[in-house]
């Protein structure tokens, strides 16, 4: 497992990320859990507080909804523990654990009236009907949906039934909130509205919640902190500015985002890239001299420059050829080809988990691509052609894979 | 022939045609049946209904059957639920073998029922001496009915559990449900369609059930005598009336219940 804890980062200090303010309303202790041979999760830990929104992020295959399943109680783990409020639930059925779940598809039952639905887990609970009617009121004015009140979940919207969905497992008021991937079955433009919305229900409530998705935009807006999971483990955990901007893992850096990846070497105080001298900023001693690292950086940490003259506060990377230059609606992004001649001591075996580049490069040259806003890309502008001096406003230095 | 703008002739020739076909195989012979029995005028038809074997074997049939559809609601769903929620070893094998009856002739479980439970069955030779007697009576008819139709009620009720999402019940059993509840409560409710049908179904078909009652019943009348066996036994007397009356009730009938059945499935599975 890549550990958090290696990083060289510019210009920050220790991230804060593995407690939270308060103390936790929820959490997972060590859950692993395995589907006959195949181990599909290891030693997952994590602390939800009490108001916060915690967010699993995750490709398909990560895990994320089996950690969800395992909360819920729909799945056993294999080892660990969940505990909820102080009280250890591992071995308790899902109906005696009280934790909301939001499917996906929502799971809204379809012959009862929006009422009817909301009312449900007091129904069960045996309470008294007055008791029953004015909760469902009150959480009915909570998700604005009064007026659909006797409505069935077939004649609302996705976004209506969603709220519907919520309503119905704060009822009884849960001791946790899963979201399944909540917004999956919307388009984007609904999505967007609904997760603010939902964001300010949840702040509303005070209610511990969990939220799993692949989407790195809606973790990054919903999330109080965000966990990236990985092929059954968590990557790291961290508010949403920590995970993008000073990523623990290679990994990390590529889901959220685009990142650049650059094999470097330590060397006196830099970080060669080929002939390419970066000095190396803050945390040199975490690194021996001869280490290999990877340099990594987003396309809007890359700052262009005509000349040799940089601004203060920029580590110079080098020259590079701009190859081509796409218009992206709220910004340009422009490819460039970066010399980085000179032998390579450190170019790993595996091929490197690009998402930016088309090809891994060979040698002597590497891709790389940089993002300007709107106002820069037309101050100044720049030519397929050109050479421009490369430069970095910040960047995350990482061990390589398999170096100690 | 050419195509006409806006107008394809195909439709209303194929239409035309489906018509024609279904005339010789189902208007017509059930317009017999009514042209036939009326024909004598309404007075014949009604003592040939009111005679009290008839109105016994029509008694008989439709209790039978009840009994019968009873039977298959509750089995089927129980039957639907575990072969649906759970999979295990030889599950297909079970699937297979609810469903075989559908292609066993009906003589042919009825005779089987016969050699199991008769006097000199397998099972019946030695229940009898101890002065259990299950074949020609209405127990008879009633095994034999759920045997013939069970499929039936488990063909239309567990598609619907195959299809229902588990999602449902894992929404009411993470709100608190017991199983029960989200059973009452969640499940059921998504059935009720399905249930309706598949008792419809089942009822419809026992009422004609033939071929296994006669051989199972004894076709005793005024004892073990149900409808279908009463109009082929008047129908042997040369009785065509008798027979004629209890066949347009039975035809009635089945009207009536495929009418209910299509009418009440748009009802019925509003979501």
């Amino acid at each position: 497992m890549v550990k958090a804890k290696e990083t060289l980062i510019p210009r920050v200090v220790e991230p804060v990320s593995n407690t939270p303010a308060s103390p936790a309303a929820a959490s997972v202790i060590g859950i692993s859990k395995r589907f006959g041979k195949a181990s599909v999760l290891e030693n997952i830990s994590f602390d939800v507080a009490e108001g916060e929104v915690l967010v699993l992020l995750g490709a398909s295959g990560s895990g994320k909804t089996t950690i969800l399943r395992i909360i819920a109680g729909l799945e056993m783990p294999y080892t660990g523990k969940v505990v909820l409020h102080g009280r250890e639930v591992t071995e308790l059925p899902a109906r005696e654990r009280g934790v909301g779940v939001i499917f996906q598809s929502y799971a809204l039952f379809p012959k009862m009236t929006v009422e009817k639905n909301i009312g449900y887990g007091l129904r069960i609970r045996k309470r008294k009907r007055k008791e029953i009617r004015e909760t469902v009121n009150e959480l009915l004015q909570l998700v604005q949906l009064e007026e659909h009140r006797k409505k069935y979940p077939s004649q609302l919207s996705g976004g209506q039934q969603q709220r519907v969905a919520i309503a119905r497992t704060l009822a009884y008021k849960p001791e946790v909130l899963l979201f399944d991937e909540p917004f999956g079955a919307l388009d984007t433009q609904t999505r967007v509205h609904l997760r603010r919305e939902i964001r300010t229900l949840l702040k509303k409530v005070n209610v511990p919640s969990i939220f799993i998705t692949h989407d790195q935009e809606e973790a990054l807006e919903l999330g109080d902190r965000v966990a990236v999971l990985n092929v059954g483990h968590i990557e790291q955990i961290g508010t949403p500015f920590e995970i993008y901007n000073r990523p623990a893992t290679e990994y990390v850096a590529t889901f959220l985002g685009a990142a650049n990846v650059l094999d470097a070497v330590v060397r006196n105080g830099f970080l060669e890239v080929g002939s390419v001298q970066i000095p190396a900023t803050v945390d040199k001693e975490k690194f021996k001299p001869g280490d290999c690292v990877k340099i990594i950086f987003r396309p809007e940490d890359v700052s262009l420059n005509r000349g040799d003259f940089l601004q203060k506060g920029l580590s110079r990377l080098g020259n590079a050829l701009i190859e081509e230059i796409n218009f992206v609606g709220a910004y340009e992004r422009v490819r460039l080809r970066m010399d980085v001649s000179g032998a390579d001591e450190c170019k790993t075996d595996e091929t490197p988990f690009y998402l930016t580049t088309q090809t891994p490069e060979r040698q002597s040259t590497k891709s790389i691509i940089a993002t300007r806003p709107k106002p820069e890309a037309s101050a100044t502008r720049l030519h397929v052609g050109e050479r421009v001096t490369l430069a970095l406003t910040s960047f995350t230095v990482l061990p390589s894979k398999g170096a100690s | 022939m050419r195509h006409v703008r806006g107008f394809d002739v195909v439709r209303p020739l194929s239409i035309g045609m489906l018509i024609f076909m279904m005339l010789p195989l189902v208007f017509l012979p059930l317009a017999s049946i009514f042209i036939f029995g009326t024909s004598n005028g309404l007075d014949k038809f009604w003592s040939a209904l009111t005679q009290p074997e008839a109105i016994f074997a029509l008694k008989l049939s439709m209790a039978t059957s009840f009994w019968a559809t009873v039977f298959n609601v509750f089995f089927g769903l129980f039957a639907s639920y575990v072969l649906s929620r759970y999979n295990f070893w030889g599950r297909n094998a079970l699937i297979v073998t609810i469903s075989l009856p559908t292609a066993i002739p009906t003589a042919v479980a009825g005779f089987a029922l016969l050699l199991l439970w008769g006097p000199y069955g397998t099972l019946g030779r030695l229940l009898t001496p101890h002065g259990f007697q299950l074949m020609f009576t209405a127990g008879a008819i009633i095994l034999a009915n759920i045997f013939v139709t069970f499929p039936l009620a488990f063909g239309v009720i567990k598609p619907v559990f195959d299809t229902m999402s588990r999602s449902l019940e894992e929404a009411s059993a993470t709100i608190g449900a017991t199983r029960w509840q989200t059973f009452w409560h969640v499940t059921l409710p998504s059935l009720r369609g399905a249930i309706v049908s598949g008792a419809l179904l089942t009822f419809a078909r026992a009422v004609g059930e033939f071929g296994s009652t006669i051989l199972v019943s004894g076709n005793l009348a005024g004892r073990t005598q149900t409808a279908p066996l009463y109009i082929f036994a008047k129908f042997n007397e040369g009785q065509i009336e008798a027979a004629n009356a209890i066949a347009i009730v039975l035809a009635l009938f089945s009207f009536l219940i495929f009418s209910v059945l299509f009418l009440a499935r748009d009802w019925l599975d509003v979501d």
